[in-house]
């Protein structure tokens, strides 16, 4: 479903990412962790269609993120790591914008069973600029989950999320799963990565320094596992 | 336990850290410092080049104008206090959001917006054509110096009081009801001023302004007479600068109401777009009409000058020249940085599945929308008292609209794509750019579209209305060619992405 090779971003004079190889497969959910900076968010960004690669090769879905890049979106569902909604369109407006765009006739049941799921049901018609910072996280996983995605990308999914929210994000990644799609989580919640994926990719300055089951980061053995990866 | 006193000194001193903040982030310093200078050399040049002039100081069109500068300094203020009401209080020197971390008192904020006003081209011009016009006024009279003196220690004055009435008007709008108030109080003063005009009485009121004792000051042969004018204004800005920490005070510990109303309002649902072009304008037009600072902006810019022209009576070819002003007004609310419209937003937009295209499309599209609603109620505005036109004054307005629309959303568009900026729109107070940023753009554009609607102002007393198509026909071609660059910019995946990134950070 999503094959890395070589990947590098530069932006001038940084790079952002320097040389990643990632696989990751369909009925799969695989965790990127690694601290600030390490190149999560811009390898999700390229995967996404959003930032183009400036070397290597990327298939999303089969398709080359660079040479067919809106048949990759099209694959795609995501969730970015900042913010990730228009400030003063609704979230009814945001899900019948990307109802549209992806071609989507009977999209408002599950619009609506989404929206309640992530306790949003009473704020759909209302502007994003007054949601909380945790209100926007489950917004954004919302919108990239509506079209059930052959590829879900979310970044951070968790970051300022209640309990509640987390348990969504859970069921969302769960039925992507159960209906053969390939999930990527980006985050920094170790515990939480553990949980959801199956599969753990550690990336360290801007590269992909281990690839391991989940269940091997779990607890305190898995702690200094992760630690010991990061130095 | 800190004192008034401790507490000023201390809000002063913090306009200094912020100001130092500010300069320290500007990209390009050389061009600041070059724009510095070139502010200082024009500022010099109209203090002296206009007394220079022959029929300069003389009893003609010299004295004309002496006798008409007391309603130019009444019209000066007029406009400071429009502008600084208009953005809620005056600019922000450090934004909201990256403001709340730091312990910045009101007193800060309102000395940073009474700082920042003058940066604003609006300011500027009004206050080198009084400079200009005193100059003309007394030619090489030793009194110049004056004269000078006098009129910069009222554009400080003036824009001091006009921060106060300000912040003062910016409170009521925050309390219950407010808006509604402010919304009556303004629509009776319109009416006022429309009434007095159309009685014939306006002028009486203008030859009985204050401003005259300001004037008599400037001129005076006695030298206490103007010391007690320099005094005077001196005292007025150094009281209205400390008046103004209260309302300020005041206005900071209340909720700005029109901003509450947009987070917690109710936007019903409405039928699914026809097409991918018309899903992306109605997203568009959501985020500019449902901004506080667009609507607020754009209501002062279609009403201001088309009730000046309204009152003014201006002729059509005269009503030329106000659609370029209102165009470049409305694109510096936030054409200039279209893309910041989505905020954070950006990422995801980015990820759907349309063509970037079709993107730039829409944007273009709505801004071009902004600037012809705002332009064409102005021209609506004028037309009232303007006669019926010739077909050639018809055509020749006609034409300066649709020319400057494209002008002003060509380069709007080619500045947002070069320079974007991460920007939160939420408040009325907010600016798409850096303040030094937004007098270059407004300088630029004020420029390029006066002279447009000068050009066309001169056509429409051409009988052949068919040489205003013709002489449109280049500026269109120009202006839409660099139009299509800008578009083409924006569909290269790598100009795009640093354009989506930089916004949403």
């Amino acid at each position: 479903m999503v094959d890395v090779r070589g990947l590098h971003v530069r932006f001038g004079e940084v790079e952002a990412v320097a040389g990643i190889d990632l696989q990751a497969y369909a009925g799969q959910a695989t965790a990127l962790l690694g601290r600030n900076g390490a190149g999560k968010s811009t390898t999700m960004r390229v995967l996404a269609g959003v930032v183009p690669p400036s070397a290597g090769t990327v298939l999303v879905a089969g398709h080359d993120v660079r040479t067919q890049t809106l048949l990759a979106k099209q694959a795609v569902g995501y969730c970015p790591d900042v913010g990730g909604l228009v400030p003063r369109a609704t979230p009814w407006e945001h899900l019948q914008l990307s109802a549209r765009l992806r071609r989507m006739d009977d999209w408002e049941p599950r619009a609506r069973d989404l929206l309640e799921r992530f306790e949003l049901g009473d704020v759909a018609h209302r502007v994003t600029a007054g949601f909380s910072h945790g209100m926007g996280r489950r917004l954004s996983v919302i919108l990239a989950a509506l079209h059930a995605p052959d590829v879900l990308l979310l970044d951070e999914p968790f970051d300022g999320v209640d309990p509640i929210g987390v348990d969504a994000t859970f069921d969302v990644i769960s039925d992507a799963r159960a209906r053969g799609g390939c999930v990527l989580v980006s985050t920094h919640l170790r515990e939480l990565a553990v949980q959801a994926c199956t599969t753990v990719s550690v990336l360290r300055g801007g590269a992909a320094v281990a690839t391991l089951p989940s269940g091997e980061m779990a607890g305190e053995e898995g702690a200094r596992a992760y630690r010991g990866l990061l130095d | 336990m800190p004192t008034a006193v401790s507490s000023t000194r201390r809000a002063v001193a913090d306009v200094g850290h912020l100001v130092r903040f500010r300069a320290g982030t500007l990209r390009r310093r050389r061009a600041s410092v070059a724009a510095l200078a070139g502010f200082v050399v024009v500022t010099l040049a109209v203090a002296t080049v206009p007394g220079l002039f022959p029929d300069a100081g003389g009893d003609g069109r010299a004295l004309d104008l002496l006798i008409l500068l007391p309603t130019m300094l009444t019209g000066f203020l007029a406009l400071a206090i429009v502008s600084a009401t208009a953005s809620g209080g005056g600019r922000e020197l450090i934004a909201r959001d990256p403001a709340a971390i730091h312990p910045v008192s009101p007193t800060t904020d309102h000395l940073g917006a009474l700082l920042l006003a003058p940066l604003n081209i609006a300011w500027l011009l009004q206050a080198w054509t009084l400079i200009g016009v005193t100059s003309y006024a007394l030619g090489t009279d030793l009194r110049l110096v004056q004269a000078e003196v006098i009129v910069v220690l009222w554009l400080v004055a003036a824009t001091a009081v006009a921060q106060v009435v300000a912040w003062t008007i910016e409170v009521v709008r925050r309390v219950r009801h407010g808006i509604a108030w402010i919304r009556v109080v303004g629509v009776a003063v319109l009416a006022g001023v429309l009434a007095l005009q159309l009685t014939g009485n306006l002028v009486a009121i203008f030859d009985q302004l204050p401003t005259r004792r300001v004037v008599i000051g400037m001129v005076a042969d006695s030298a206490w007479r103007t010391v007690l004018t320099a005094a005077v204004l001196l005292g007025a800005f150094v009281v209205a600068t400390a008046l103004g920490a209260v309302p300020a005070h005041l206005a900071a510990h209340r909720t700005p109401q029109d901003e509450l109303g947009v987070e917690t309002g109710h936007y019903a649902a409405r039928r699914r777009p026809r097409s991918p072009l018309t899903g992306m304008v109605r997203t568009d037009r959501a985020s500019v009409w449902r901004a506080v600072p667009m609507r607020r902006g754009v209501a002062v810019l279609a009403l201001a000058p088309g009730l000046v022209a309204l009152a003014g009576g201006l002729p059509w070819e005269q009503l030329t020249v106000l659609p370029g002003l209102v165009a470049s007004g409305g694109a510096l609310l936030w054409g200039v940085n279209a893309w910041c419209l989505d905020g954070r937003g950006g990422l995801w937009r980015e990820s759907l599945p349309v063509e970037p295209g079709v993107v730039f499309d829409a944007r273009a599209y709505v801004l071009a929308e902004f600037l012809l609603v705002a332009s064409l109620v102005t021209v609506a505005l004028g037309a009232v008292r303007a006669g019926v036109p010739s077909v050639s004054e018809l055509t020749a307005l006609l034409c300066t609209v649709v020319v400057v629309t494209v002008q002003v959303v060509a380069a709007g568009l080619r500045w947002s794509e070069q320079r974007p900026f991460a920007v939160d729109l939420r408040s009325a107070r907010a600016t798409p750019a850096p303040p030094v940023v937004m007098v270059g753009y407004s300088a630029r554009l004020a420029l390029s579209t006066t002279l447009t609607g000068l050009v066309f102002s001169g056509l429409a007393r051409v009988p052949a209305w068919e040489v205003s198509v013709l002489v449109a026909v280049p500026f269109l071609a120009w202006s839409t060619s660099r139009l299509l660059r800008t578009r083409r910019l924006w569909v290269d995946p790598v100009a795009r992405a640093r354009v989506v990134t930089a916004v949403a950070v």
